[in-house]
């Protein structure tokens, strides 16, 4: 049983994993802490691209909702934090229910154009609204409460190492739950729609409402990215909803790789570590990031999380080898 | 006389200013083969795409056990209990061989999928479907492997696996031995005889030894519309049928 276990989970065991590791590599725990709520927006995207075979365009929008949904509520409202993060997971979906609905009517190029119309439109809806949005400055001095329920403080939040640590127990818990979701019948009827929508509606599977529940699960993890991106930062900014956040999403879902879980952490980890990393070095570090991604386009297709796993299997063949090598050399001895 | 499981009333299917298949009526019984002939072009497939809502009718009525449901989508009509092949092998390529039969019977319960917690292999019964079908398709050895990765003929067995996981009443099958080598077609001819017992089969197929030898209903089609539909020696001695385009292909040279 334990064997089983653990393979079923070791992607959930990475993520522990990672969330350990973090604080002892890392001297910023505000860097720490946006790479799991990216890694959070990743999986999300991967959820789409890798499960359900949707390229969206649209994953910034959620983020950006998500972010200016904890802004306000926390600016206006003063609601304790444990209600604001399920707030910003209800937006995300809502949006994301929205932009489904509409986008999964059509499919491949048409498909990602219509996320792509979408971003553009809640983006200029977001500058607009500038009441609301704080339009060109976003909304600023966003506070951080602490965990508190019921009047009992758990976490307190206001350092970067207790936030992160705030974080990291969402991320970790967000994990578990995915990977329920996608090892679940509904995750693995996903990857059947991924594979061959005809088929899967030929089998008698309703294709536009498994996409759709797929667009609103995704939704809710990258609107939760987005609250806990705003409570890090202290500000709800127009960039988080720009096209390029959305872009910045999928780069670093393709570069972990698509279709396997842990991936999604990898590619934020390397996207948002290289990335503070290079841009100290060279303003223009995004030229780079844009050769990588050809690589990975052109060579590796699997991400970073097929270059390890194919190191790792090449490492235990050469151990395998090695071993046969050392019995023959003791037979003949 | 038993009642037709499967009643179709004037399908008609337009592509635009085209009309595929016009004002075609069949009745099947249930229990039978009914086979489905024509040239390339005659509306077959259209007309399984038609009967099965791959596409939507442009009119005419379906009735399945006296239920209408021509106004359903193709995914609700695997619930009626239509399930169909397709003629280009269709698949899911990067799933295994018991995933992909899985799948399929787990698709007349369709709202199980929907379940974001529940593990697959919780669900009994399509797994069993899965596995006993796996054996009955001769598919036992490779059932780990991806459908992408299986031989032709073992893909068009799968092929027909997707649709008989369904449990379905009536089971569509549109060219089930197309570019299978004369080895598999025997194998493929046996198991759509032996599917008369447990379904009623649809059948669209090219060679005419199969249709001949297990057919119990012939209907031939032309240009969208049907031409002749009778018992395989009726239609074999036709003279519409063999003036019309068949010719030696139905009677093999003999007269």
């Amino acid at each position: 049983m334990n064997a089983s276990f653990l393979c079923q989970y070791r992607h959930l065991a990475m993520a522990v994993a990672t969330v350990v590791v973090l604080p002892l590599v890392l001297t910023s725990g505000s860097l720490a802490t946006e790479v799991l709520i990216f890694a959070l927006a990743a999986l999300g995207c991967n959820l789409l691209l890798g499960y359900t075979g949707l390229m969206s365009f649209g994953q910034g929008i959620f983020l950006g909702l998500g972010s200016y949904a904890a802004g306000l509520a926390l600016l206006h409202l003063r609601i304790p934090l444990i209600a604001v993060l399920p707030l910003a997971m209800i937006v995300g979906a809502l949006a994301a229910a929205l932009v489904g609905w509409f986008s999964i009517r059509q499919r491949g190029t048409y498909f990602v154009m219509l996320t792509l119309a979408f971003a553009q439109m809640f983006y200029f809806l977001a500058y607009t609204l500038r009441d609301i949005t704080g339009g060109d400055n976003g909304l600023l001095d966003i506070p951080r409460p602490p965990l508190e329920i019921l009047g009992q403080r758990l976490l307190p939040t206001a350092g970067p190492w207790e936030y992160y640590t705030l974080v990291a127990v969402v991320f970790v818990v967000v994990f578990w739950v995915l990977q329920r979701i996608v090892d679940s019948i509904l995750g693995r009827t996903l990857l059947a729609v991924r594979d061959n929508e005809a088929r899967a509606a030929a089998a008698g599977y309703d294709v536009r409402m498994l996409k759709l529940i797929a667009f609103m699960i995704s939704g809710a993890i990258t609107g939760l990215a987005g609250a806990l991106h705003a409570m890090l930062t202290g500000i709800a900014p127009l960039s988080n909803i720009e096209y390029g956040t959305s872009e910045s999403i999928l780069i670093m879902t393709v570069i972990g790789g698509t279709g396997k879980l842990f991936a999604s952490v990898l590619g934020a980890g390397f996207y948002v570590l290289v990335g503070d990393w290079l841009s100290t070095l060279w303003p223009r570090w995004l030229m780079l990031l844009g050769m990588l991604l050809i690589a990975v386009s052109l060579f590796m297709q699997k991400g970073l999380w097929g270059v390890g796993t194919g190191l790792l299997q090449r490492v235990r063949r050469q151990g395998r080898a090695d071993d046969t090598a050392t019995q023959r050399s003791a037979a003949y001895d | 006389m038993t009642e037709p499981i499967l009643q179709a009333r004037n399908i008609v299917k337009r592509y635009g200013r085209f009309t595929a298949v016009n004002g075609v009526s069949i009745d099947v019984l249930p229990h039978t083969v009914h086979s489905v002939i024509g040239p390339n072009g005659a509306g077959k497939t259209t007309l399984f795409h038609a009967l099965t809502g791959t596409v939507p009718l442009t009119s005419g009525q379906i009735l399945v056990d006296g239920v209408d449901i021509s106004a359903l989508p193709g995914f609700k009509r695997v619930r009626t209990g239509l399930a169909r092949s397709f003629q280009v092998t269709s698949l899911f390529p990067n799933l295994t061989v018991l995933e992909n039969l899985r799948l399929a019977a787990q698709g007349v319960d369709a709202v199980q999928a929907f379940h974001p917690w529940r593990r697959p292999e919780s669900f009994k019964a399509a797994c069993e479907t899965a596995a006993s079908l796996a054996e009955r398709l001769n598919l036992t050895l490779v059932r780990s492997r991806l459908a992408g990765e299986l031989s032709h003929g073992q893909q068009r067995r799968l092929e027909v696996g997707m649709a008989l996981a369904a449990r379905p009443k009536v089971i569509f099958l549109d060219e089930p031995t197309s570019g299978m080598g004369v080895d598999d077609i025997g194998d493929m001819k046996q198991l759509i005889f032996s599917l008369r017992s447990d379904y009623t089969v649809v059948l669209i197929e090219h060679n005419m030894d199969i249709v001949m030898d297990i057919s119990d209903t012939i209907t031939v089609m032309q240009l969208g519309q049907v031409l002749v539909e009778g018992a395989p020696d009726a239609v074999r001695c036709d003279d519409r049928v063999r003036s019309a385009y068949l010719g030696s292909m139905i009677t093999g040279g003999r007269k």
